[in-house]
C-alpha cells in the first residue's frame, strides 16, 4: 500500500484528504467524527467576529436527474464566540494529534485584529492558519473576505501582518470572482504566505423561480448573491490551481479546492500542482464517509501506478499545461465511427452537421442498413460527436500522423515575421 | 465543395509552384486571406501572388516556410 501522509508547507497529514472551511467543520463533534472516519484533515469553520446568519441560505442546482450538480450559498463564517470554538479545536487536537487541524481565519483589514486572533488561535494548538480572503458575500459587504481578496495590496499587507506574529504555516485562502487570480497568488507569496488554497466560491445566483418570481434561495421575497460550489465549479477551480502552480512568481504550494468529489479528481488536482486537497460540497450531499472509497480508490491508483507515495503526483502535468500559442497546429485528430458499438442514434450527425463541419455522412450499407461515416479529410477533430454520443466506444478520435513537423502559432507567427521582414528589407535595397 | 477540396485546390496551386522552383518570400495575412509571394529560386523575374482562403491552407504556406522550404537565395537574386 502506497504512503498517503502529506507534508503541505510544514503541516504533516496523514493523508492528502481535508475538510474545506464550511458548514461540515463548524464544531469539534463534526470535525472529530470526520477524522474517525477518515479525513486527514480539516479547516475550521471560518472564525472571527461572530455573525448572524439569514435563515434559508443553501441552494442547488440539479441538472438532467443528477442531484447538486452546483451548490450555492449565502451563509457566513462561524455564528459562534471564539472561545467556544478555540476550547473545542483544543479538544480535538488532544484526541486526534496526527491530524492536521488549521483554523480560518478573518477579521477586518487591521494590524491589531489579525494580531489578536492569531496569537489566540495559535496558542490552542492548531497546526497552520487559513486566511479567508474569498468569502463572496455578507462579509464582503463589510470589507473583509472577497473584497479585501480582491485587492492584491490588501491580500500581501494582511498577510505580512499575519506572518508577523504567526509561528504556525500561513495559507492565503483565493477568490475566484477575480479576472486573474495569479496576479492575487502573487501577492499572497510576497506577503510571506507559506501556501495557497484555491478556490473559494463563485459568485452566484441559483436561479428564479418562475411562477413567485422570487430569487433562488429568497429570504423573505428579498435574495442576495451567493455563492456556487460543487461538481460544476471543478473545471474552473482545476484551471486556477494549474495556472498558479506553473506561475513562477507564486512558487509556493498549493492546496486544492473546488468541486471534488471521487479520488479521481484527487488526482487530478494533485497532478496539476496540489500538494493537498480539500473537500465541502461532497459531504454534505454524502456525509463523512465518502472518503472511504476516496482513500481506497487512491490506494489502488497508486498501487496500479507503481508509485510509493501520493506526493509523487504532484505537479506531473504542470509541464503539460501550457499557452495556446504553444499548442501544435499540425497535430490532427479525427473522428472514426465503430459501427459494432454504434446504436444509430444520430446524435453525432446531427451535431456535425448544426454545429460543426457538416462531415458525418448517412450511408446504406450492403445489407441495407443505415451506417454513419465520417469524412476524415473534412474532420476538423473539434471532438463535438464523440463529446455527444451516448454509446460508449461508438466514436473514436484517432491522432493520425500529418507528416508536418510540429509547429505552433507562436512559431508560425516567428516565421512569418522573420520571412516578411528580409522580403522588405530587399525591396528598399 | 466540401472544405477538404477548397483545401486541396489551395494547396496544389502553392505546391505546384513550390516545385517550380518558386520560394515563398512574404505572407501578408488581413480581414481576407493570406496574400503570398513567391519568387523563383535564382531569377529576377516577376513574383507570383497567390490569395489563400482557407485556414488549411494558410496553416500549409507557413509549415512550408518553417520546415525551410524557402528559395536559395531569392534576396540577392532580385538585389
Ligand atoms: C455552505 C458553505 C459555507 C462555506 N463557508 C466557508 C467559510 O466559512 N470559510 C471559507 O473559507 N470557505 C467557506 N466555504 C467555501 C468552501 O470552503 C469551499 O472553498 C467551496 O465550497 C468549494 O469547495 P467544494 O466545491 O468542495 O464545495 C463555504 C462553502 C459552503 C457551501
Ligand atoms: S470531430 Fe467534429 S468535425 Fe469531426 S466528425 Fe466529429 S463533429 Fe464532425
Ligand atoms: S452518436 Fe454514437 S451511437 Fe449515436 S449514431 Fe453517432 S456514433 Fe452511433
Amino acid at each position: 500500500m502506497a504512503d498517503l501522509r502529506i507534508d503541505l508547507a510544514g503541516i504533516q497529514s496523514p493523508n492528502p484528504f481535508w475538510l474545506a472551511s464550511a458548514p461540515p467543520t463548524n464544531t469539534g463533534y463534526q470535525v472529530q467524527r470526520a477524522f474517525e472516519a477518515g479525513w486527514g484533515g480539516a479547516v475550521w469553520k471560518t472564525l472571527g467576529d461572530p455573525i448572524i446568519n439569514t435563515s434559508s441560505r443553501f441552494a442547488a442546482v440539479h441538472f438532467n436527474g443528477q442531484r447538486v450538480a452546483g451548490f450555492n450559498n449565502i451563509e457566513l463564517i462561524t455564528d459562534r464566540p471564539l472561545e467556544v470554538n478555540l476550547k473545542e479545536i483544543y479538544e480535538t487536537k488532544k484526541k486526534f494529534p496526527g491530524h492536521a487541524v488549521i483554523a480560518s481565519l478573518m477579521v477586518e483589514p487591521k494590524r491589531e485584529k489579525w494580531h489578536e486572533i492569531v496569537k489566540r488561535v495559535e496558542d490552542v494548538g492548531v497546526d497552520g492558519l487559513e486566511l479567508n480572503f474569498g468569502c463572496p458575500h455578507g462579509m464582503a459587504e463589510r470589507g473583509m473576505g472577497a473584497a479585501s481578496g480582491q485587492q492584491p495590496d490588501l491580500v500581501q499587507a494582511q498577510t505580512t501582518w499575519v506572518k508577523e506574529v504567526a509561528t504556525t504555516p500561513v495559507i492565503v485562502k483565493l477568490t475566484p470572482n477575480i479576472t486573474d487570480i495569479t496576479v492575487v497568488a502573487r501577492h499572497a507569496a510576497k506577503g510571506g504566505a507559506d501556501a495557497i488554497s484555491l478556490i473559494n466560491t463563485i459568485n452566484s445566483l441559483a436561479g428564479v423561480d418562475i411562477h413567485s418570481w422570487n430569487t433562488i434561495p429568497h429570504v423573505g421575497g428579498q435574495g442576495a448573491h451567493g455563492g456556487y460550489c460543487g461538481p460544476a465549479v471543478k473545471p474552473i477551480a482545476l484551471s486556477m490551481v494549474a495556472e498558479c502552480a506553473r506561475d513562477r512568481g507564486v512558487g509556493i504550494p498549493i492546496s486544492g479546492i473546488g468541486g471534488i468529489s471521487t479520488w479521481q479528481d484527487v488526482v487530478e488536482f494533485m497532478l496539476m500542482g496540489a500538494t493537498g486537497i480539500q473537500v465541502c460540497t461532497a459531504v454534505m450531499h454524502h456525509g463523512f464517509r465518502i472518503v472511504e472509497e476516496m482513500i481506497d480508490g487512491l490506494n489502488n491508483y497508486l498501487d496500479d501506478k507503481g508509485l510509493a507515495s501520493v506526493t509523487e503526483l504532484i505537479g506531473k502535468s504542470v509541464p503539460k499545461y501550457s499557452n495556446w500559442g504553444d499548442l501544435d497546429l499540425n497535430y490532427k485528430v479525427v473522428a472514426r465511427i465503430n459501427e459494432d458499438n454504434c446504436i444509430n442514434c444520430n446524435k453525432c450527425h446531427i451535431a456535425c452537421e448544426d454545429a460543426s463541419h457538416q462531415c458525418i455522412d448517412m450511408l446504406t450499407n450492403a445489407d441495407g442498413k443505415a451506417v454513419l461515416q465520417v469524412r476524415e479529410e473534412d474532420c476538423v477533430g473539434c471532438n463535438l460527436c464523440s463529446i455527444v454520443c451516448p454509446a460508449d466506444g461508438a466514436i473514436d478520435m484517432i491522432a493520425l500522423d500529418s507528416g508536418a513537423a510540429p509547429m505552433t502559432w507562436n512559431q508560425r507567427q516567428q516565421v512569418i515575421s522573420t520571412l516578411n521582414g528580409s522580403y522588405s528589407e530587399a525591396e528598399v535595397v | 465543395m466540401s472544405a477538404f477540396a477548397e483545401f486541396d485546390k489551395e494547396r496544389q496551386a502553392v505546391d505546384k509552384l513550390l516545385q517550380q522552383g518558386y520560394g515563398i518570400v512574404n505572407i501578408k495575412e488581413d480581414l481576407d486571406g493570406a496574400e503570398v509571394t513567391f519568387i523563383r529560386s535564382g531569377s529576377d523575374g516577376d513574383p507570383v501572388k497567390l490569395l489563400l482562403l482557407t485556414a488549411d491552407a494558410r496553416k500549409h504556406v507557413t509549415t512550408a516556410v518553417f520546415a525551410g522550404i524557402r528559395p536559395a537565395a531569392p534576396v540577392e537574386a532580385s538585389i
